[in-house]
C-alpha cells in the first residue's frame, strides 16, 4: 500500500514537472518582449538591461524554469502581460467562482444523470428505453459541446417564440445565488456543459451493470431468493459504482476541456472566457496560468481518483 | 485427398453461407486491400486444398480480412455511414465548380453589373444587398450577414475540415506506428518517453494544449504563413499552426494503441518462427507486425478523425483557427452565433453539417471495430 502510494506521488511530481515545463516553454517562447512591452515609450536600453535582471530574464533558462516552478507554487503566476502590474491571478479571480460553479454543478449533474439511465438500460437491456437512451447518448458523447450549445439555444428561441416566455439563451446570473432568475440563466448551461460527461457515464454504467448481472454472486442471490429489488440494488448496484470511480479524473478532464466553449458560447465570465479573451489581447502571461491551472486541476482529479479507487476496490493494493 | 476436400467444403459454407449476398456488395472492396492479408491465418492452409477441384473453385474462399469487410457491410449503421462520408468528401471536391456554372447572370444591385454564378457563388464575395436571405434558387441555402453564399462558405468549410483530418492523420498514423512499433517491439527507452509523454499530454484535457499553442502562436504566426502559397492564403494561416498542434496532441493515442498491439503480436507463435528462421528485426516489423496492425490503425484513426474534424471546428469557432475571409465550419457558427434568434437557420447549417460528418465517423469507427475485432465489443 505504501509503496503503492511512493509510486504513485513520484509519477505525480515527474507529470506536474513536465506540465509546467511544457507551459514554461510555451510562456518564453511567446513572441514579443515583455520588458519591451513593460517599459512601453519610456525603453532605452540601460533601463531594459536592468529591468531584463530584475525579472530574472537574463538568467539561463534552467534557472527561470526553476524560479517559475517556485513562483508557481505560492500561486504567484507573474504579471499580466496586457493590464500592466496587474498580477494575473487577479485578472483570473472574478472568473474562479463562475468557474468552479459550472464545473461543480457539471460534475454533479454527470453522475447524477448518468449513472441513473445507465442502471435503467442495463436492467431493461435491450428494450427500447435501453435503445433509444443508449442511441441517444450515443449522440451525445460524440457531439462537440458547442455544437450541442447551438441546438439549445435554437431549441430554446423557438419554445421562447412559442410560448411567448423569456427563456434565456446566455449569460450567467450571479455566481453561487440561485433565485429563480439565476436558474432560468444556469440550468441550460449546465446541462449542455454536462451532456459529454453524462452520456459517457451513460454508456460506462450500463457496460459495468451488465457485467455485474452476469456474475455468479448475483445468480446465487436470486437462487436464495432474494427479491429482484435487493439484488439489483444492494447486489450489483453497489459494486458498479466502483469501476465510475476510475472514470472520476477522465469526467473531469472532460469537463474542464468544455469550459472554453461553454463559456464563450454562452457568455459566461468564467476563466475560459477570460483565457479566450487574453488570447485576442495578447496577453500571454494569463494564457499560461490558464494552462497551469487547468492542467494541475485534472492531474489532482487523476490523483484522487487513483487513492478513491485503492479505497473503495482492496484488490488494488495487490498489484 | 479426399477427406481434406469435403472438410474444406464443408467448413466454409457453413462459415460464409455461399455468397448471396455478394452480388450486390462487391463493388468496392476486395482490390481495396493487395495480397498482404492472404498470407496470415487459415486462408493460406485452405487456398491450395481449394483449387484441386473445379467444385470448390466457385465457391471464394474467404481471408480473415474478407470475412471482417463482409462484417461490415452487414453493419448497415455503418454502410450508411460510409456512403455518407464518400458523399461529403466528394461534395466539397468537385461541387464549388459545379455550383459556380449553376445559374445565369445577374444584376448586382449595388454596382449595377451583370455578375455570374462564379461571382455570386463564391465562398469569399460579399454582396452587401443581399444580407441573411433564406434559400432561395439563387443562393440555394441562403446568404450569411454580410451577404456570402452559404453553399460555398459550407462547402470550403467542409474542404478544410478534410484536409485538417487528412493531414492530421497521416502524420498520427505515421509518428504513432513508428513510436509505437518500437516501444512495443524494442522497449528500452522509447518505450519510456512514450509512457512519459502521454502521460503528461493527458493531463491537457481536451483542445486545451491546442488553444494554449494556437492562443500564443497563432497571431505573430499569421504573418509569415499566409505568404505559404495555396495553404496559407485567405486566411487559412492559422489553419496550419492548428493542424500541427492537433497532430502534436493526436500521436501518442495512437502509438499507445500500436504499442500494446506490437507486444501482443511480438508473443505470437509466428513471430518466434521468423525469429528461429532467421529473420532480421526489420524485416519481422515490416512483414509481419506492420501489416498485422493494419485493423487497429484503421478503427483508431476513423475514430480520431471525428476528434479532429471537431479540434478544427472548435478551434474555428473560438477564434483561433481559420479566420475570415477564410472559411470553416466552426467559423461559420462563430459567425452565425449572435443570430440565433432572428436567423437560426445559419447557425443551424455548419451545426448539422458538423454534426452529420461527426456522427458518421463515429459510427464508421465502430462499425469497424466490430467488424475488425469482434471481441472488444462491449
Amino acid at each position: 500500500m505504501v509503496g503503492f502510494f511512493i509510486k504513485r506521488f513520484i509519477g505525480l511530481i515527474f507529470v506536474l514537472l513536465g506540465v509546467t515545463f511544457i507551459t514554461f516553454i510555451l510562456g518564453i517562447n511567446a513572441p514579443g518582449d515583455p520588458i519591451k512591452n513593460l517599459l512601453g515609450n519610456h525603453y532605452n536600453h540601460d533601463a531594459w538591461v536592468r529591468l531584463r535582471h530584475i525579472y530574472g530574464l537574463d538568467l539561463p533558462w534552467y534557472q527561470q524554469y526553476f524560479n517559475y516552478v517556485t513562483q508557481l507554487l505560492r500561486f504567484n503566476f507573474g504579471n499580466s502581460y496586457y493590464f500592466q502590474e496587474v498580477p494575473v491571478i487577479d485578472v483570473l479571480k472574478p472568473g474562479i467562482p463562475v468557474s468552479a460553479e459550472l464545473g461543480l454543478w457539471g460534475l454533479v449533474l454527470t453522475f447524477v444523470i448518468g449513472v441513473p439511465v445507465g442502471i435503467l438500460s442495463a436492467l431493461k437491456a435491450n428494450t427500447w428505453i435501453d435503445t433509444s437512451a443508449m442511441s441517444a447518448s450515443l449522440i451525445l458523447y460524440s457531439l462537440p459541446s458547442f455544437v450541442l450549445a447551438v441546438f439549445f439555444q435554437v431549441a430554446v428561441v423557438q419554445l421562447d417564440r412559442l410560448t411567448k416566455s423569456h427563456w434565456p439563451i446566455a449569460n450567467w446570473g450571479n455566481a453561487w445565488q440561485y433565485t429563480p432568475t439565476d436558474l432560468t440563466y444556469k440550468i441550460g448551461p449546465i446541462l449542455v456543459f454536462a451532456a459529454v460527461g453524462f452520456a459517457f457515464i451513460a454508456r460506462l454504467t450500463r457496460t459495468t451493470m451488465l457485467e455485474i448481472l452476469r456474475q455468479d454472486y448475483v445468480r446465487t442471490a436470486r437462487a436464495k431468493g432474494l427479491k429482484e429489488q435487493t439484488v439489483n440494488y444492494r447486489h450489483a448496484f453497489r459494486n458498479a459504482l466502483i469501476p465510475l470511480v476510475t472514470v472520476f479524473g477522465t469526467s473531469l478532464a472532460t469537463l474542464v476541456g468544455g469550459v472554453f466553449f461553454i463559456e464563450v458560447i454562452f457568455n459566461i465570465p468564467g476563466i475560459g472566457q477570460i483565457a479566450i479573451n487574453a488570447i485576442g489581447n495578447r496577453d500571454y502571461t494569463v494564457i499560461q496560468a490558464t494552462g497551469v491551472i487547468f492542467a494541475i486541476a485534472v492531474v489532482m482529479g487523476n490523483l484522487v481518483a487513483d487513492l478513491l479507487y485503492s479505497v473503495v476496490d482492496p484488490r488494488i493494493k495487490v498489484e | 485427398m479426399d477427406t481434406k476436400d469435403t472438410n474444406t467444403n464443408a467448413a466454409s459454407s457453413s462459415i460464409s453461407p455461399e455468397p448471396i449476398r455478394g452480388a450486390d456488395l462487391t463493388s468496392l472492396p476486395t482490390n481495396f486491400e493487395p495480397e498482404s492479408e492472404t498470407a496470415t491465418g487459415i486462408a493460406l492452409a485452405t487456398v491450395p486444398a481449394a483449387q484441386d477441384t473445379p467444385d470448390v473453385k466457385k465457391e471464394k474462399v474467404t481471408t480473415p480480412f474478407q470475412d471482417s469487410l463482409k462484417r461490415l457491410r452487414r453493419d448497415r449503421r455503418a454502410m450508411v455511414s460510409l456512403s455518407i462520408i464518400i458523399l461529403f468528401i466528394i461534395i466539397p471536391i468537385i461541387g464549388p465548380f459545379i455550383y459556380q456554372h449553376v445559374g445565369g447572370q445577374l444584376l448586382d444591385g449595388l454596382s449595377g453589373k451583370q455578375i455570374s454564378p462564379a461571382t455570386y457563388h463564391s465562398p469569399f464575395i460579399q454582396r452587401l444587398d443581399h444580407q441573411d436571405e433564406g434559400p432561395s434558387a439563387v443562393n440555394w441555402l441562403g446568404t450569411d450577414s454580410i451577404g456570402r453564399d452559404t453553399l460555398a462558405r459550407l462547402m470550403q468549410g467542409m474542404l478544410i475540415s478534410l484536409f485538417v483530418a487528412l493531414a492530421v492523420e497521416v502524420v498520427n498514423v505515421t509518428l504513432g506506428i513508428l513510436i509505437g512499433v518500437s516501444a512495443g517491439f524494442f522497449g528500452g527507452w522509447v518505450d519510456q518517453f512514450l509512457a512519459r509523454f502521454t502521460d503528461i499530454m493527458f493531463a491537457f484535457p481536451g483542445l486545451l494544449f491546442v488553444i494554449l499553442v494556437a492562443g500564443i502562436f497563432g497571431q505573430s504566426l499569421d504573418g509569415p504563413l499566409s505568404n505559404v502559397p495555396i495553404l496559407g492564403a485567405n486566411g487559412n494561416a492559422r489553419l496550419l499552426v492548428v493542424s500541427i498542434a492537433l497532430a502534436f496532441v493526436g500521436w501518442p493515442l495512437m502509438a499507445r494503441f500500436v504499442r500494446g498491439q506490437t507486444l501482443q503480436l511480438k508473443e505470437q507463435q509466428f513471430i518466434e518462427a521468423a525469429r528461429t528462421s532467421g529473420t532480421s528485426n526489420a524485416r519481422i516489423i515490416r512483414s509481419h507486425i506492420i501489416p498485422n496492425l493494419f485493423n487497429i490503425v484503421v478503427v483508431a484513426a476513423t475514430l480520431d478523425i471525428a476528434n479532429t474534424v471537431i479540434g478544427e471546428a472548435g478551434l474555428s469557432f473560438l477564434g483561433l483557427g481559420v479566420s475570415t475571409p477564410g472559411s470553416s465550419i466552426g467559423l461559420m457558427i462563430n459567425d452565425a452565433q449572435g443570430l440565433t434568434d432572428v436567423h437560426p437557420i445559419e447557425v443551424l447549417i455548419p451545426a448539422i453539417t458538423l454534426t452529420i460528418i461527426v456522427l458518421a465517423f463515429s459510427f464508421l469507427g465502430d462499425g469497424l471495430r466490430d467488424a475488425f475485432d469482434p471481441r472488444a465489443k462491449d
